[in-house]
C-alpha cells in the first residue's frame, strides 16, 4: 500500500487547521485590540 | 486565586507572553514535522505510515489536555466566580475541538494502511469521538448563553463531560480494543529514541501554539467586551 | 466566603456523584464495550451457533498456511488457548506471524473460525528496522 497517500493528507490537514486557526485568532485579536485602543483615545 | 482577577494585569502579562509562545511554537513545530517527515526512520512493522504519529499524538494530547483545562476553567468559574475563568474556557474550546478533530482524522488516515480500516467502533475511537461532541456542545451552549453572563449551562456541561477523560485514557486497558495500549507510561518507553525526538518536539511545539492561540482568543474577547461596555456607557451619557 | 464554600462543597459533591454514576454505568457496560474476544474468552463462553463475533489475539508463529489463491489459514493464540481461522481475501499489510490480529466471522460446525474480515492490530512498540533486525536475532525479544 502506498503510504504517502495517507501521510500527505494527514500532514496537510493538520498544518492547514493549525495555521488557519492561528492566523484567524491573530487577525481577530489585532482588530479587537485596535478597536479598543481607538475607543480609549476618543 | 484573584491575583490575576484584574483583567488589566492579566492583559499586561498576556501581551508580553503571547509572542514567546507563538514564535518558538512555530519554529519547534516546523522542525518537528520536518524531522518526522524526512529525517526519521520508518517503523520496523508499519513502514513510513508511522510518520502520521508526529501529528496524531500531539493532537490527541491537546484535545484531551485542552479539555482538562476547559473543565478546570469551568470549575473555577462556577465555584470562585473568577472573572477570567469563563473567558479562558471559551478560548480553549475551539482549539481543543480542532485538535480533537485532527486527532480523529489523522488517526483514521493512519488506521487504513496499518489496521486495514479507517474506523471501528472500539472503546478508544468512540470515546475520542464523544470528546469532540462534548467540545461542540460546549461551543454551541456558550454561544447561546453569550448575552447572559450569569448563565452556567456550558460550564456545567463541560464539568459533566470530564467523566470521559479517564474513559479515553484507560479505554485501551479496560476493554479489548483495536487501538494499541500506551507506548509511554511512567515506567516504560516503547518508542526508539530517533522517533521519540520528533514526537516530543511536536508535542512541545503544538502545546506552545495551543497556549498562544488561547491567549490570543482571551485577549480578543476582553478587548471586544471593553468596546461593548464603553459604547454602552457613551450611549447612556448621550441619552 | 460562606457562599464560596457552599459552592465548593456542592461542586465536589456533584463531581463525586458524577464519578459514581460513571463507574456504575461503566460496570454495566462491561463486556458489551469490548471490541473482540480472545481465544480464552471464547473457550469460557462459546458464542451461539452461527453468531458473528470478533476474535482477537496473536497470529501463532509458524501457523500461517496458504490454501489456494486467496485463502489463508492460521491460528490465533492468546498464549493460553488457540483457535484455528480460515480467511479468503486480501489481508492487511501488517498481517504477519507473531503480530496482533482481529478476525470478524463465525465458527463453523467443525470448530474452525471462518473470517470475512481481517484487521491487523499492532503493538505499542515503535523502532527502526535496523534496531528490530538486531533484536530479532535474540529469539523472543520482539513479539
Amino acid at each position: 500500500m502506498n503510504h504517502a497517500a495517507f501521510i500527505i493528507p494527514a500532514y496537510v490537514l493538520t498544518v492547514a487547521g493549525l495555521v488557519g486557526l492561528l492566523v484567524h485568532s491573530w487577525l481577530a485579536m489585532r482588530a479587537a485590540e485596535r478597536a479598543a485602543d481607538e475607543m480609549r483615545k476618543r | 486565586m484573584h491575583r490575576f482577577a484584574n483583567p488589566a494585569r492579566f492583559l499586561r502579562i498576556a501581551r508580553a507572553v503571547t509572542p514567546w509562545l507563538v514564535l518558538p511554537g512555530l519554529a519547534i513545530t516546523a522542525a518537528a514535522l520536518y524531522i518526522g517527515l524526512f529525517a526519521s526512520p520508518p517503523d520496523y512493522q508499519q513502514g513510513d505510515s508511522v510518520r502520521i504519529m508526529y501529528v496524531h499524538v500531539p493532537a490527541a494530547w491537546l484535545g484531551s489536555g485542552g479539555y482538562l483545562g476547559l473543565a478546570i476553567a469551568s470549575l473555577t468559574a462556577l465555584v470562585w466566580r473568577h472573572p477570567l475563568a469563563n473567558v479562558a474556557g471559551r478560548a480553549i474550546a475551539l482549539p481543543g475541538a480542532l485538535f480533537t478533530a485532527i486527532c480523529l482524522v489523522s488517526g483514521s488516515l493512519w488506521g487504513k494502511p496499518t489496521w486495514g480500516t479507517y474506523w471501528v467502533w472500539d472503546a478508544r475511537l468512540t470515546s475520542m469521538l464523544v470528546l469532540l461532541f462534548l467540545y461542540l456542545g460546549y461551543l454551541a451552549l456558550s454561544a447561546a448563553e453569550s448575552d447572559r453572563p450569569e448563565a452556567r449551562g456550558a460550564a456545567i456541561l463541560s464539568l459533566v463531560g470530564t467523566i470521559n477523560l479517564p474513559i479515553i485514557k484507560y479505554s485501551v486497558e479496560w476493554w479489548n480494543t483495536l487501538h494499541q495500549g500506551p507506548s509511554i507510561t511512567v515506567t516504560k518507553n516503547a518508542i526508539a529514541p530517533e522517533m521519540l525526538l520528533p514526537l516530543l518536539l511536536s508535542v512541545a511545539g503544538f502545546s506552545l501554539l495551543f497556549a498562544g492561540i488561547v491567549l490570543m482568543r482571551m485577549r480578543t474577547e476582553l478587548a471586544t467586551t471593553r468596546v461593548a461596555v464603553r459604547s454602552r456607557r457613551l450611549a447612556e451619557a448621550h441619552a | 466566603m460562606k457562599a464560596k464554600h457552599q459552592r465548593l462543597t456542592l461542586a465536589i459533591g456533584a463531581l463525586v456523584a458524577l464519578g459514581g454514576a460513571g463507574a456504575l454505568g461503566l460496570s454495566t457496560l462491561g463486556d458489551s464495550a469490548t471490541y473482540f474476544y480472545a481465544p480464552s474468552d471464547v473457550a469460557k463462553k462459546p458464542p451461539a451457533k452461527g453468531e458473528a463475533i470478533r476474535l482477537g489475539g496473536l497470529v501463532e508463529m509458524g501457523s500461517v498456511a496458504h490454501a489456494g489463491a486467496a485463502t489463508v489459514a492460521f491460528v490465533v493464540t492468546d498464549n493460553a488457548k488457540t483457535v484455528p481461522v480460515r480467511y479468503t481475501g486480501i489481508v492487511p499489510d501488517l498481517f504477519r506471524e507473531g503480530q496482533g490480529v482481529i478476525a470478524e466471522g463465525r465458527f463453523d460446525e467443525r470448530g474452525m473460525f471462518v473470517a470475512d474480515t481481517i484487521l491487523a492490530k499492532h503493538d505499542e512498540k515503535y523502532m527502526p528496522p535496523e534496531v528490530a533486525g538486531t533484536l530479532h536475532k535474540v529469539p523472543g525479544t520482539v513479539g
